[in-house]
């Protein structure tokens, strides 16, 4: 039998740093948004449609799942807003010494839950 | 391709466990990835127990106690042992870079050590980096300049020197371009961030004449812009150098530049 040499070992035993998780996560927040989106084009359209079909979906949104639904894509679209400042300023050429690339990740990450609940707390003033 | 799970043949399986027989108190656990080219077996983790009491501080004296004292089959690259010529990169406690200027002081509880990540397995701790020897060929890294300069000094600026800062250091160890997920799932593309610094480090040469020619060369969708500032690279680096700085000066020329 033929003896190929196996391939190292890599994402299996490479430390996470704030860094990369931040990076993963914008990808991961990036595809969300887009599903997100297209859903809240659909449930506008709903709306258009009918009173009842309006009434589902609020009832849908009110309920323990909608409302961890809707704080997912609170926290997704805050995550992506503050990380995508942070690749426009990398993209200038700004803040690649390792101490403020951490910095900046931990703000992104902290700072995207304080957001959310900015986003919570202002969208709760509507209803 | 973005893989995450490993080929059957690459799995990790338990190894052998070699007990102390110093009779030490102070012992560590090092757990050491190897594969012997003429088995056909899986690679495996073996474990030793090294007496610290008796040890130099850096993780290569860990790997040269257990050669010389207890495993003599142990396969690993090593020259210097002062971290200038970049042949023991490794990956330790989940991390590259080399072994001869990493403390195992600095590392918590069993010290994992394992091959350079996402590359060939030769034999134990060596990769094959012939790949990125090849990437690094194509980016011309010499200096091209006219005829008549040949036989005349070339001068430059004390400012022009300069620019060269942080990237002529570069001992291309690898801990760089092989800690970059990007390079994992597209390294035979993707130029990785040890072979862009150095392409980078020609470009931004004063006396070099193809300025134009090397960004020309290097602006394309896979062998550049795939780095997406992850910036494993950056911490990887040995050597305290910033590969993800470079690649994104260079396509803040490209961005500019006209070409």
């Amino acid at each position: 039998m033929e003896n190929r040499p196996p391939i190292s070992p890599h994402i299996q035993v490479y430390r996470w740093q704030i860094s990369s998780l931040v990076s993963i996560s914008h990808r991961i927040t990036g595809i969300i948004n887009i599903i997100a989106i297209t859903l809240i084009c659909l449930w506008l359209s709903l709306i258009f449609l009918s009173e009842s079909k309006y009434e589902t979906i609020n009832l849908l949104l009110n309920s323990l799942a909608g409302k961890f639904i809707i704080l997912g894509i609170t926290w997704s679209f805050s995550f992506q807003i503050l990380s995508e400042i942070r690749h426009l300023i990398m993209d200038l050429g700004y803040g690649f010494e390792l101490r403020t690339t951490k910095i900046s990740g931990l703000i992104v990450i902290f700072g995207s839950v304080i957001l959310t609940i900015i986003f919570f707390i202002i969208g709760k003033s509507f209803i | 391709m973005v893989q995450i799970s490993l080929p059957e043949k690459s799995k990790v399986k338990k190894g052998k466990y070699f007990k102390d027989k110093t009779g030490s108190k102070n012992l560590k656990k090092i757990n050491v990835y190897r594969w012997d080219p003429s088995t056909g077996e899986n690679p495996r983790i073996d474990t030793y127990e090294v007496d610290m009491d008796n040890c130099p501080s850096k993780v290569l004296d860990v790997l040269n106690k257990i050669k010389n004292e207890i495993d003599p089959t142990l396969a690993y690259r090593r020259s210097c042992a002062h971290g200038v010529c970049g042949s023991c990169a490794m990956n330790m406690a989940g991390k590259n870079g080399l072994a001869c200027t990493t403390p195992h002081a600095d590392i918590d509880g069993d010290i994992d050590i394992y091959p350079l990540p996402h590359l060939k397995v030769k034999k134990d701790l060596i990769g094959d980096l012939d790949g990125l020897y090849k990437q690094y060929q194509s980016i011309e890294p010499w200096l091209k300049s006219s005829s008549k300069s040949e036989v005349t000094e070339i001068f430059q600026s004390k400012e022009d020197r300069a620019k060269l800062d942080g990237a002529y250091e570069c001992i291309m160890c690898a801990c760089c371009s092989t800690s970059c997920p990007s390079y994992w799932w597209n390294g035979d593309k993707y130029l990785g961030p040890a072979v862009l610094l150095q392409a980078y480090r020609w470009i931004i040469d004063s006396r070099d004449e193809e300025r134009q020619a090397r960004l020309k060369k290097v602006a394309d969708e896979l062998k550049l812009y795939r780095c997406h500032t992850i910036l494993n690279c950056t911490s990887a680096c040995p050597k305290g150098l910033n590969p993800a700085k470079a690649i994104a000066e260079i396509k803040k020329m490209l961005a500019t530049a006209n070409i």
